[in-house]
């Protein structure tokens, strides 16, 4: 009872033929020696070819290793009167010793570098909040200008420790002419503090320029941390890469049961060499590749075929390492050993998938691109301008201009944008079972075409269940379910425990079994009442003279269907047919439709025959022409690769370590259902529960995540965007607005509000299996979709413009005083105004040199004035007394440019 | 290398009444030192004449077959 519709997998997979092992002879002197031991080798049967190299103290043999091993090798060259270095080439490959030691120090990298950036990240957004509170505090106590000496050194830190990864990161960009978000992030900050830093060391120029000595080293660190926690989010969510590899090393025997002079050694698997003779006992995982010599065996193949049903092995078969054997116990020679066998190939499989796999380049980056040559040169045009066009000190301001330009262009909420939206996205997703490895599987799954879906396990159960009971004439069949599932009761064969299953449902207790007896890879008999039963494939019935033509319609029908057929005999005679198959899920036709209906190409894939692949096909409703059946594993991800190239974005559903290195293949690899470990470490994906509908709720999750991230990039962009202009200097002339750093603060405030609520409301998103609900389109669906955001922005407006009327409502209530300087003097000298009333100081320099007006003592009462202009200046002063105010120009004030302020 | 050269058999199969501190490996042909080859076991009393060898190899292809290589047309294999 055996299905060996895999058959022809394993063959290609395991092709047997000769190797070649290579032995260090000891004790060679002369060519004589080189002749004698090739001469004893070629005897030695099994053995194809021996040369033997002096120099290099080396015996290479070609032979078959189903007929010779390493030891008969060996004691050839004993017999012509050498030694072979003991396990010199034993000890040659330690494949698994060295994967799982390569795999550990990448983990513990990773975490380093994980760890390094959170830390970053904190302590960037606690120092720039510590800055904030500074620089925003009402400043009585500290005048900025030492503030800003004293902030400098911590700043400066932060931009070089913190912010060093964007230096990197774009200079590697910048070489091949590309921009990308770290380049914005590097040109950006670095405005921002060296702006400060010359601002900080001397104040004096910018003072001449008639602006305010301040400061963005906030922005500049805020910016650093927001963008680094970003990356920490996305980057904890993403996983171990190596996890697929890891688990594919870990599913090797750690140990095998060598024969040799007729006793069993258990060696460790390193040892076992290439024609060594096996035990593998029942339940036990078969070392390495090799094949069957001495006894007969069902293994259980899923792992590499995805075949649910055990093979039947006889003498002369392939087994493959780390496939189980179940019932029987073999002796087996091994073929190919340590990164040769077929689960090594996977390994090789996952790794260059892995490694071949193109970053997707974030949605940020792509917007970067073309942002930064564009800031750049907006920058640089507003220089000019500047230069040109504008008053003294021209090349001052023409840099503040430029710098502003930069400095407001790099968006904090950028680096939000992204994580918050795949933050709340995987969260959503969680909830159903959707588990989304980071970001860039949800931006890449948001993009999908294409879906091939994995047969066993994904479209169908992947367990064997009774499909179909059918009684012979004259044969009652509960009756024969009863003796079936009595005589079955005793067997631990897979197919077996789906009949014991259905005989259970019955309810009927097993009756006693006397004689019981597995016919290895053919069924069971045993005795029932004095009856004989016998339950088994045709050719055990065959071989019994069992005749089975009733049957035959049936059989046919059932093999069309790709169901493996079991006979049941009774005292001799064919008294019914069981029909086991892996059943379609009863969610899979629906789920196929969502998928087709959301726009995507569905494909099946399958090591499964032809016929299989094709019923399940017409089941859940996926055209014949793209059906692909009795693919290896390394097909499969030729198939998708194939996809790939066509230009297709495809995503690979399977549960199989067969499927692992399609899964890793894709651009986005989904793992379903209680699927192997490999599986869901190979995949970007992994839907808890097996329910396939759940697929349609990933790309659909995925593609509303998506558009949350446009719009968040959008919306991030926007308000910086908006103040562009302000910092070019474009509303100078009109009300002498230039860029500040409160207004930069604002922006970043706004846009981040916006950012994370926006993120918050991927939470409405049903994606429970059946649920979803199709996307907005069109541009109505953009407007609809954007209303929120453009909401916030409104409210944003109207607050702006409330404190611009508050403004404008404390100058009105306030005391205006006018100021002028003129030949090196205020007029008037004496000024008078109330303790705790708002003042509004115009001092205008009618001077042909830069004049300010300071009240000595006091921290940022201070207007400074370029000739010919006037500046304002709105303060309160609390305490009552009399002040000095001054001109803090070198020599002004000694010259006599000072006057008083009483405040009453 | 021929055998009946001068430095054939009579020297490499002697038996060192004129003191030759070397002899002929029979087998491959090699120049053998006596003293090596005596302290390492690499000899053969062959119809009582003492055969002195390279290594392990010839000796035991000597021993198998020692008319074979005393035959004057074997050429040594080297």
């Amino acid at each position: 009872m055996s299905s060996d519709a895999t058959a022809p997998a394993r063959d290609s997979l395991a092709p047997t033929g000769p190797i070649e092992m290579v032995l260090p002879v000891e004790g060679m002197t002369c060519a004589s020696c080189v002749n004698r031991i090739e001469r004893f080798l070629r005897k030695t049967p099994g053995v194809e070819e021996a040369a033997v190299n002096l120099a290099t103290e080396k015996a290479t043999v070609r032979f078959d290793p189903t007929v010779a091993g390493r030891s008969e090798l060996v004691s050839a060259i004993e017999a012509a009167g050498y030694d072979v270095k003991p396990e010199a080439a034993r000890s040659e490959e330690p494949v698994a010793t060295d994967l799982e030691a390569e795999v550990t120090s990448e983990d513990a990298e990773r975490e380093k570098a994980q760890r390094r950036t959170l830390v970053q990240s904190l302590v960037s957004i606690g120092a720039a909040l510590v800055f904030m509170v500074l620089m925003f505090w009402p400043q009585t106590v500290w005048a900025m200008e030492d503030l800003n000496k004293l902030i400098l050194w911590p700043a400066t830190f932060i931009q070089f420790w913190a912010g060093g990864r964007f230096y990197r990161s774009a200079w590697k960009a910048g070489r091949h002419g590309g921009a990308t978000m770290d380049t914005l992030v590097a040109v950006g900050t670095s405005a921002a503090w060296a702006y400060s830093v010359v601002v900080t060391m001397y104040p004096d120029v910018i003072h001449e320029a008639g602006l305010h000595p301040e400061t963005y080293f906030d922005s500049s660190a805020i910016i650093i941390g927001l963008i680094l926690l970003g990356r920490w989010l996305e980057d904890r969510a993403k996983g171990r890469t190596t996890g697929a590899i890891r688990r594919l090393v870990g599913l090797q025997a750690k140990t095998a049961r060598l024969v040799r002079d007729g006793e069993e050694v258990e060696v460790e698997l390193a040892l076992v060499q290439p024609g060594d003779l096996l035990r593998v006992r029942p339940g036990e995982k078969v070392p390495v590749d090799g094949v069957l010599v001495e006894g007969m065996s069902a293994v259980d193949e899923s792992m590499l075929t995805g075949e649910p049903i055990p093979a039947t092995k006889n003498p002369g078969d392939e087994v493959i390492g780390a496939t189980i054997n179940t019932t029987g116990s073999f002796i087996m020679r091994a073929t190919r050993v340590g990164r040769d066998t077929a689960l090594a190939n996977i390994v090789a499989l996952v790794q260059r998938a892995q490694g071949s796999k193109a970053p997707i380049q974030a949605m940020a980056d792509r917007i970067a691109e073309t942002f930064v040559p564009a800031v750049l040169v907006v920058a640089a045009l507003s220089f000019v301008a500047w230069f040109l066009l504008g008053p003294e000190p021209r090349l001052t301001l023409a840099l503040t201009a430029f710098i502003g330009v930069v400095i407001i262009a790099c968006p904090c909420a950028m680096g939000l944008a992204t994580p918050t939206a795949i933050m709340v996205g995987t969260g959503k997703g969680a909830e159903t079972g959707i588990l989304v490895r980071g970001g860039q599987a949800l931006e890449a799954a948001g993009r999908l075409d294409t879906v091939i879906l994995d047969k066993t396990g994904t479209l169908t159960l992947g367990k064997p269940t009774v499909a179909e009971i059918l009684p012979g004439p004259g044969v009652d069949s509960r009756e024969l379910l009863d003796l079936a599932g009595s005589l079955e009761s005793n067997s631990e064969h897979p197919l077996g425990r789906a009949i014991v299953a259905t005989a259970r449902e019955d309810e009927r207790g097993f009756r006693t079994v006397e004689g019981f007896e597995a016919v290895a890879g053919n069924g069971v008999r045993g005795t029932i009442e004095g009856r004989e039963v016998l339950i088994g494939n045709a050719r055990m019935m065959t071989e019994r003279a069992i005749d089975l033509a009733a049957f035959a319609d049936a059989t046919d029908r059932h093999a069309a269907n790709g169901a493996t057929v079991s006979y049941v005999a009774i005292d001799g005679r064919a008294a019914g047919l069981v029909a086991i198959s892996d059943p379609v899920k009863a969610e899979s036709a629906a789920a196929v439709r969502t998928l087709e209906s959301m726009g995507l190409t569905v494909w099946l894939l399958t090591g499964d025959g032809r016929r299989t692949a094709d019923a399940v096909a017409r089941q859940v409703g996926i055209e014949p022409a793209r059906v692909v059946a009795e693919v290896l594993p390394a097909d499969k991800a030729a198939v998708v690769e194939r996809l790939q190239a066509e230009g297709r974005h495809v995503a690979m559903v399977g549960d199989g370590i067969n499927d692992a290195p399609a899964l890793a293949q894709a651009d986005v690899g989904v793992a379903i259902g209680t699927g192997a470990d490999v599986a869901i470490e190979a995949s970007d994906i992994t839907l808890v529960g097996g329910d396939p509908r759940l697929i349609a709720s990933a790309i659909g999750l995925s593609r509303a995540t998506l558009r949350t991230i446009r719009q968040n990039l959008f919306w991030a962009f926007a308000y910086n965007v908006l103040l562009i202009p302000v910092a070019m200097g474009v509303l100078y002339p009109f009300t002498g607005w230039t860029l500040n750093p409160a207004l930069a603060a604002a922006a970043m405030a706004i846009s981040s509000v916006s950012v994370v609520t926006n993120s918050l409301r991927l939470r409405s998103v049903d994606v429970r299996p059946g649920q979803l609900k199709p996307m907005r389109r069109g541009p109505l669906g953009v407007l609809r979709d954007s209303a929120f955001l453009a909401g916030i922005a409104l409210v944003a407006f109207a607050m702006a413009g409330g404190v611009y009327a508050a403004d404008r409502a404390i100058d009105g209530s306030a005391q205006h005083v006018e100021v002028i300087g003129r030949n090196v003097a205020f007029q008037p000298t004496e000024i008078r105004i109330r303790a705790g009333q708002w003042t509004v100081v115009e001092f205008t320099n009618l001077d042909p040199i830069f004049h300010d007006w300071e009240v000595e003592g006091l921290a940022n009462v201070d207007a400074g004035a370029r000739p010919g202009q006037s500046a304002r200046l709105r303060f309160v002063i609390d305490q009552p007394g009399t002040y000095e105010y001054l001109c803090t120009v070198p020599n002004h004030a000694e010259a006599g440019m000072v006057g008083t302020l009483i405040v009453e | 290398m021929d055998r009946n050269v001068p430095n054939g058999q009579e020297h490499g199969g002697a038996n060192s009444s004129d003191a030759a501190t070397t002899a002929l490996d029979p087998v491959c042909g090699m120049t053998v030192d006596i003293a090596g080859a005596r302290d390492r076991n690499l000899f053969l009393e062959h119809e009582g004449t003492t055969y002195y060898f390279c290594g392990k190899g010839c000796k035991l292809e000597f021993g198998d077959n020692p008319t074979r290589y005393l035959d004057p047309s074997y050429v040594p294999s080297m």
